[in-house]
């Protein structure tokens, strides 16, 4: 077969595996059932390990990871050469780069560092994977930046709000300075920063079948110099198996044609293993980083903190929480935003309901049913309802209905459980109408907030009062069903009638 | 849409300014009952109710000339599902574009500017049934620039001078008001008239100001050439949003006075466990007093039909 004809049957392998990603992640949608769109994340042995150590339960939705690490033993690093959608933007981003050559870098060991970091934090209990998880940042890219991008473009055609984010610009330095890396090196965050790639070059080292120097070797270097993450030594006559993503570039480029796969059992030699001085520095950063992520779990501080409907109790929540963003692409009205500070530093893109941006609706729970962890839980619509996310809380100061008299009562309109009354008051021998809050009723969904008429802030806003946050216990409870049902709605005769005559 | 309207605003108006003129007794013995606007209803097989309505206020091509484009406008503000009574119900819908159609309407747009979410609204409310022909299109009001802003000629500048309403009905040949009949925490009832509110971009304004008088005061320059009122169910307490109890009553109120099909409608059914008139309701007491239609039940000609 010709290297051009490799070549292209790869690129059309890897697009292949792009496109179905972008898919997966158009198709999460309402209100499609969720079938295939958390495949890729499904097969992810980062997530696997570091959602499981940091949850102390094995993450068991992601254990088709075990296929990637089974097949990386037998074929090496295929994942990252052929699959990896992250991987494959950056190739993309590399055609389009021109840059001096450059060779094998000290900052190899940097990703066995990061992985290292990565696992002795989440023994700690703080999830880091959101940084460094290469699926999870292009996945949050196509939430943050693209999506907005697109269904604002999209407007242009036809009819169709665009989708805001209240915090897109982090992601999109964190996507630029990826695939700017690429000025430095090809591939530069695959070889040196990538902790999934570390974690399966470390598999791959033990791979059964390598690529190997045969004879005939003319020691041109041609090899040296095209291999993408610079994995070959032509001097020494060695393929460093963790290093090498199965491109199949020497492969096909090589004037003698010279490398060959074959059944190698024995572990590839590798001059990039992590030093004992890193392992030491891995440990002791994440221990001063990860007690220092925790800044907000104690809530008193972050009232205004409303997580989706079902969401897990904070501590697991940011455990297993990847940041990736999918429940805010799903949200129909746009209103789960992603955090900045507002859960503290480690929740960062961490979901919020911003409830005056759009409320949760009576009839949905995609977020849950995307959540590729579970760090929301998959509820039915049905009993996402009883999922309370917080209270309602009227501002008498700002209300138009308390504090100037007017006919609005929107909160109440709004509102699809009753939770708001209409109930009048006499002051000063005037009757007008006034909204109250049923603290019971209301499930802090936050359409009150949303359609409250006032300017800027709302006078009616939801805090996180009456959350309730459960890992496993059922949501409707026979004591909540009953509370519901002979809650009668109490209210008043509305303002528009005239009743004295 | 806009001359027939008109024509008959004058006419109205006029007859108003000189009712207002003439002593009531003098009035009385001038209009005997019977010879006001005309109000169709049609009671039992939902399946039926429109065109029987229709008819009995003189027939779909009174109304439809054939190539028109006809906007028509039922309550699709929230994601609840049909039996919870605060949505049009889609049957209801579905007759009168079937109607449109066979009077030759070149273009039907169903439409409406939705509380809660568009997709959930449209979603849960079943309309997607009434969208049967290419010439259909179902459109939700999200976007301003839908909207146009025109003057309110007859407003006061305390509530409304200026208003944006949807360009879609500006450019139609007759609008179709099809709401549902339904309590309101703060208008009382919401029937054609509070409707109207869901061809504005800005409804939070209408709030802010007095609510009941502003809704006359857009009754004025939002004129429906038909209001199909849908009563097959009644939300008679916990509106507009729900949930409350719902009263089956099987009909549909059609008539080309807003103020009448309201007042008339008013009557149907007991609101919050109370029996009203129209005239006990602010917002439709302030359009019969801005001239937009008759109020009085006892001086419409009330034609009734069982399908």
């Amino acid at each position: 077969m010709s290297g051009t004809k490799v070549r292209t049957i790869r690129w059309v392998i890897q697009l292949l595996f792009l496109g179905l990603f972008v898919l997966a992640f158009i198709e999460t949608r309402y209100p499609l059932p969720v079938t295939f769109q958390n495949l890729f994340f499904r097969f992810d042995p980062l997530i696997l390990l570091i959602v499981s150590i940091a949850l102390r339960a094995v993450a068991s939705a992601f254990l088709l990871a075990l296929f990637v690490i089974a097949a990386t033993l037998v074929f090496g690093r295929f994942f990252c050469g052929f699959i990896c959608p992250l991987g494959t933007t950056i190739d993309i981003a590399d055609s389009f780069v021109r840059r001096k050559r450059t060779h094998a870098s000290g900052l190899r060991p940097v990703k066995y560092f990061i992985l290292i970091f990565l696992v002795a934090a989440a023994v700690l209990s703080v999830s880091f994977l959101h940084l460094f998880e290469p699926l999870v940042i292009l996945e949050r890219s196509l939430t943050l930046i693209f999506y907005p991008v697109a269904t604002f473009l999209a407007g242009f055609v036809h009819l169709g709000s665009p989708q805001v984010y209240t915090e897109s610009a982090l992601a999109l330095l964190v996507l630029a300075t990826i695939l700017g890396l690429s000025l430095f090196s090809e591939r530069f965050w695959c070889r040196n920063l990538c902790p999934l790639g570390g974690l399966l070059a470390l598999c791959s080292k033990f791979a059964v079948f390598k690529f190997s120097f045969g004879a005939g070797c003319t020691g041109c270097g041609v090899c040296e110099n095209i291999c993408p993450t610079g994995a070959i030594s032509v001097e020494h006559a060695r393929i460093d198996a963790a290093e090498c993503i199965d491109c199949l570039r020497c492969v096909y480029e090589c004037p003698p044609a010279v490398f060959r796969y074959r059944l190698a059992p024995a572990p590839s030699p590798s001059t990039m293993d992590l030093s004992r001085r890193h392992l030491i520095g891995a440990l002791g950063t994440s221990i001063i980083c990860a007690p220092l992520a925790r800044t907000l779990l104690h809530q008193r501080l972050s009232d205004r903190l409303i997580r989706p409907p079902g969401s897990i109790p904070e501590r697991d929540f940011l455990n297993a929480c990847i940041h990736c963003g999918k429940c805010m692409k799903v949200c129909p009205t746009n209103g789960l935003q992603p955090c900045v500070l507002e859960a503290g530093i480690g929740g960062l893109w961490t979901p919020r309901l911003a409830a005056r941006i759009g409320g949760c609706e009576k009839n949905c729970s995609m977020c849950g049913q995307v959540c590729p962890t579970g760090a929301i839980r998959k509820l039915d619509p049905e009993e996402k309802t009883y999922a309370k996310m917080g209270t309602a809380v009227i501002d008498r100061t700002r209300c138009i209905a308390w504090e100037q008299d007017r006919v609005c009562l929107i909160c109440d309109e709004a509102c699809p459980y009753g939770a708001i009354s209409s109930l009048s008051e006499t002051i000063r021998g005037t009757t007008l109408l006034r909204p109250f809050i049923d603290e019971q009723i209301c499930t802090g969904c936050g359409l009150c907030e949303a359609r409250c008429p006032i300017e800027g802030r709302a006078a009616i806003e939801i805090f996180s009062i009456g959350e309730e946050r459960m890992r496993y216990d059922p949501y409707i409870t026979e004591e909540k069903i009953r509370r519901r049902a002979c809650e009668e709605k109490e209210e008043d005769l509305p303002a528009g009638f005239i009743t004295d005559n | 849409m806009e001359k027939i309207t008109r024509r008959e605003f004058v006419k109205i108006g006029a007859g108003a300014a000189l009712a207002a003129l003439l002593p009531k007794s003098l009035m009385r013995a001038d209009r005997p009952a019977g010879s006001g606007p005309l109000i169709g209803v049609a009671g039992g097989d939902n399946s039926k109710l429109v065109r029987a309505a229709v008819d009995l206020v003189g027939g779909i091509d009174k109304f439809i000339k054939p190539g028109g484009v006809i906007c028509i406008k039922p309550n699709l503000s929230f994601s609840s599902n049909n039996d919870c009574g605060t949505t049009t119900n889609p049957l209801v819908v579905k007759q009168m574009v079937e109607l449109c159609l066979e009077a030759g309407a070149s273009r039907v747009i169903v439409m409406d500017h939705t509380i809660h979410q568009a997709e959930l609204c449209v979603e849960r409310s079943g309309i997607k049934e009434a969208i049967i022909d290419r010439k259909v299109s179902l459109v939700t009001l999200q976007q301003e620039r839908q909207y146009a802003e025109i003057d309110v000629p007859r407003g006061t500048d305390t509530e409304l001078s200026k208003i944006k309403i949807a360009k879609a009905i500006q450019d139609a040949d007759l609008l179709v008001n099809m709401p549902v009949a339904k309590s309101h925490s703060a208008t009382g009832v919401s029937l054609g008239l509070k409707a109207l509110m869901g061809l504005i971009w800005d409804r939070g304004y209408l709030h802010r100001v007095a609510l009941d008088q502003a809704i006359a005061e857009l009754g004025t320059v939002i004129k429906p050439g038909l209001t199909l009122i849908d009563a097959t169910r009644a939300l008679t307490t916990g509106g507009p949003g729900g949930p409350g109890k719902t009263l089956i009553l099987d009909k549909v109120v059609a008539g080309t006075d807003p103020v009448a099909v309201d007042s008339y409608t008013v009557g149907l059914a007991p609101w919050y466990g109370k029996a009203w008139t129209g005239n006990q309701v602010k917002h439709i007491r302030a359009a019969a007093g801005l001239g937009l239609g008759e109020i009085d039940p006892a001086k419409m000609q009330i034609r009734e039909s069982k399908v």
